[in-house]
């Protein structure tokens, strides 16, 4: 209640007028009343009626957030975060070596970005997880809807309706072997027009789309409360032309990491970015390195980088606070993303050499 | 959708009044403030800025539509989903030919048969659906002047006899195929922005550009400081463009690029092979590096990365064992790395009966290199 005026969310013209009049803590707006503020600052009592319900939320919910309630700050132990992350879903890439260095697949709430070359597979992974993220419970799914944003136009509908029939055979085939009721029940709504009916798919033309649809989604995810991947294919692309002013680059694109973050969080979602890469020329060589600078590097927090080895496609764990830093190869079939058969791979020793700038780990358990 | 002015996006008119003494009039300029920002130019509090925030991105943000309305879409109208090529095989392979509605690029060294492709695109994009066409016109945006209409014509009587008959029929198809000679960067740009009208206007169902590396690689010489990104912002630009007319009309849009050697000594070596596709190795490498060994002198698709992820679907054309040459599918969302022989005869290009499908990648090179005999190589799934 001893909140100062110049900190409540009021217009500024209005915050000017208060101060000039010499109000200090909302207490004393509160305690003026409309008709005594609309005198003495010279608003009409409608305005001054707006501006006092606005004080008494904030004062309201600062109480709440001071008791220790439910309020927009989170509060809670170790402990119980564990148990929370213990119990979350993965949504799996059946591929199980990307499954494996990820810790089980993508993690939901937290943002996973997957950097690489032109025509190495990111696409295609983005759209292997859309199909995979409806797998029902039963099958080890999470059973959920997806958000595919598409900046490129890369999203072929063809491809996503392949993997999905692929997905479907699969889960027939476990559901053959293991012969359980709910896996019956769970197969009838799993089907392909049921999968393609849940990608929501929208096509932004340029980076003022992209920023009106990621406000826009909060709104879009309370609708639809099912949604737990929202995929935004080519973050980099509507920000890396036409672009003058690099400062508001960076601002916008921190804004969006912003957002993205709180969204992962309330809605329980996974959010996947793909990023193109870029060359740096350095003194003596250049290197492929991911695009949109430096900062935008600390906004995932699972970094994955998509490269070429001779004719092997290989996937390295670049960022994660969980995992260890590992590559592992896969393959791009018709039916989807999968893993290279067979599927026993030597760990590769380049992994440290992929991040010059990063100490490598040394093995502790030989 | 950026400038859209902050009328039509329904706000007071009070308040777009006293936004533009801000010199914000439209939704871009909207939406890259920050919401203290906002909050000094509305003088609104925080909530009310949010909700202006929401009606204002309800103005520019893309309509939604699920995966399977866009499929239910497309099956209704297959036939408008590619455009065959007629080389049987290669068709096969991209599920139907070049696709609607995104980019395609065709890379080869001079002289193995692009302005060939692009020319037979052409012909066939003329012909009535029920032939496998798109019955419209064409825009042929030339930079090179290598378009040459009596090959058009001679093409068109040999690949369709039975088709084009009469001289009137070929007169028809001639008249459909509109021609542009550009030669700056400028005035490429300027053409493709004026495209969108003449795509109504004259019911265009193809687009090629024939080359599009030949005048950024004579306006911008990337050693030069500066001129590096002035071109990626040029490309960046034209794809785009590109991309929304390819993408609204649904139609296929042609690209021609050319092949450029990386030297070792010079800058981007292991950086610029974003794929083993573009790995190639010429039989003949042409100038500089010599001695054509692995380390130095390998040749890639120009116009360097940013524009390989512009570009949807990238077929590369190489010189094989002359007079066969061979295409591949480099890159394509739905096709897998594939050859294909072909000779190039008076009905455009025609596909060689041998062909090895489901290459790996060394394979393909190997096969480019230096053995002229074909080597069977492990499967695409094995």
């Amino acid at each position: 209640m001893q909140r100062a005026v110049g900190s409540l969310p009021l217009g500024p013209a209005l915050r000017a007028r208060l101060a000039a009049a010499g109000f200090q803590t909302a207490q004393e707006l509160l305690d003026t009343g409309p008709c005594g503020l609309s005198r003495e600052i010279g608003i009409s009592k409608e305005e001054a009626l707006e501006a006092l319900q606005v004080v008494r939320q904030e004062c309201s919910g600062d109480a709440a957030r001071t008791a220790g309630g439910a309020g927009t700050t989170r509060k809670c132990t170790a402990l119980e975060l564990l148990e929370e992350e213990q119990a979350q879903g993965f949504i799996i890439t059946f591929c199980s070596a990307l499954d494996n260095i990820l810790g089980g697949g993508v993690q939901l709430t937290k943002i996973t970005e997957v950097c690489g070359a032109p025509g190495v597979g990111k696409t295609q992974l983005c759209m292997q997880l859309a199909v995979d993220v409806q797998i029902p419970e039963c099958f080890g799914g999470v059973c959920g809807e997806a958000v595919f944003i598409d900046t490129e136009g890369s999203f072929m509908v063809d491809r996503v309706a392949d993997i999905a029939a692929a997905c479907v055979q699969h889960c027939q085939l476990i559901a053959e072997t293991h012969q359980e009721e709910d896996h019956q029940k769970a197969l009838e709504t799993f089907s392909l027009e049921s999968i393609l009916s849940h990608i929501y798919y929208f096509r932004c033309r340029d980076y003022i789309e992209l920023l009106a649809q990621v406000y826009l989604l909060p709104d879009f995810l309370s609708e639809h409360s099912k949604v737990r991947l929202v995929v935004i294919d080519g973050i980099a692309f509507p920000f890396r032309h036409d672009f003058e002013d690099l400062s508001l680059r960076t601002r916008l694109l921190n804004g969006l990491a912003q957002q993205l973050i709180i969204i992962a969080n309330d809605h329980k979602s996974a959010v996947v970015l793909t990023n193109q890469m870029t060359t740096r020329i350095g003194q003596s060589q250049s290197t492929l390195v991911p695009a949109l600078g430096e900062s935008w590097g600390h906004a995932a927090t699972v970094r994955l980088i998509f490269h070429w080895d001779k004719s092997q496609r290989l996937a390295t764990l670049y960022k994660s606070p969980s995992q260890k830093e590992s590559t592992i190869p896969y393959t791009i079939t018709p039916h989807g993303f999968r893993d290279v058969q067979p599927p026993a791979v030597t760990q590769n020793t380049e992994s440290t050499e992929m991040n010059p700038r990063k100490r490598p780990r040394r093995e502790e358990e030989k | 959708m950026a400038a859209k002015k902050l009328r039509r996006a329904k706000l007071s008119q009070e308040l777009c009044e006293r936004l533009s003494r801000y010199q914000i009039t439209t939704c871009q300029d909207f939406l890259c403030l920050s919401l203290l920002e906002l909050m000094k130019v509305t003088g609104q509090s925080y909530r009310n800025v949010q909700k202006l925030l929401r009606q204002v991105s309800l103005a520019c943000a893309p309509k939604m539509q699920t995966a399977y309305e866009m499929k239910v879409r497309r099956s209704v109208n297959p036939s408008s989903a590619f455009l065959s090529t007629t080389l049987h095989s290669l068709d096969k392979v991209l599920h139907g030919g070049v696709p609607c509605g995104s980019l395609t690029e065709i890379t080869s060294p001079p002289g193995c048969g692009k302005t060939q492709f692009c020319i037979m695109m052409s012909v066939l994009a003329t012909l009535p659906v029920s032939m496998g066409g798109l019955d419209g016109a064409v825009v042929y945006i030339d930079t090179e002047s290598a378009f040459s209409a009596e090959r058009l014509v001679e093409i068109a009587g040999n690949r369709f006899p039975t088709y084009f008959d009469s001289d009137e029929k070929l007169f028809c198809m001639t008249r459909s195929i509109h021609l542009y000679r550009e030669l700056t960067c400028d005035s490429v740009l300027k053409r493709i922005k004026s495209l969108e009208e003449e795509i109504i206007s004259k019911k265009v169902k193809l687009i090629i550009i024939d080359s599009v590396a030949s005048v950024v690689r004579k306006e911008f010489d990337t050693k030069l400081q500066g001129n590096l990104a002035e071109r990626s912002n040029f490309l960046a630009r034209g794809a785009s463009l590109l991309k929304y007319l390819a993408e609204e009309f649904s139609i296929p849009v042609i690209l021609t690029n050319q092949i450029t050697t990386s030297l070792s000594n010079g800058l981007a070596i292991p950086a610029d092979l974003v794929s083993p596709a573009d790995d190639l190795f010429l039989s003949e490498v042409s100038g500089a590096s010599g001695s054509g060994k692995k380390e130095s002198g390998c040749v890639t698709a120009a116009l360097g990365n940013t524009w390989s992820h512009s570009v949807n679907t990238r077929l590369i054309l190489q010189y094989h064992d002359l007079p066969t040459r061979q295409i591949l599918v480099a890159k394509s969302p739905v096709a897998p790395f594939s050859v294909f022989f072909y000779t190039i005869e008076k009905s455009g290009l025609v596909l060689q009966g041998l062909w090895i499908k489901w290459l790996s990648a060394p394979a393909v090179l190997l096969c480019s290199a230096c053995l002229p005999q074909m080597v069977p190589m492990a499967g695409f799934y094995a």
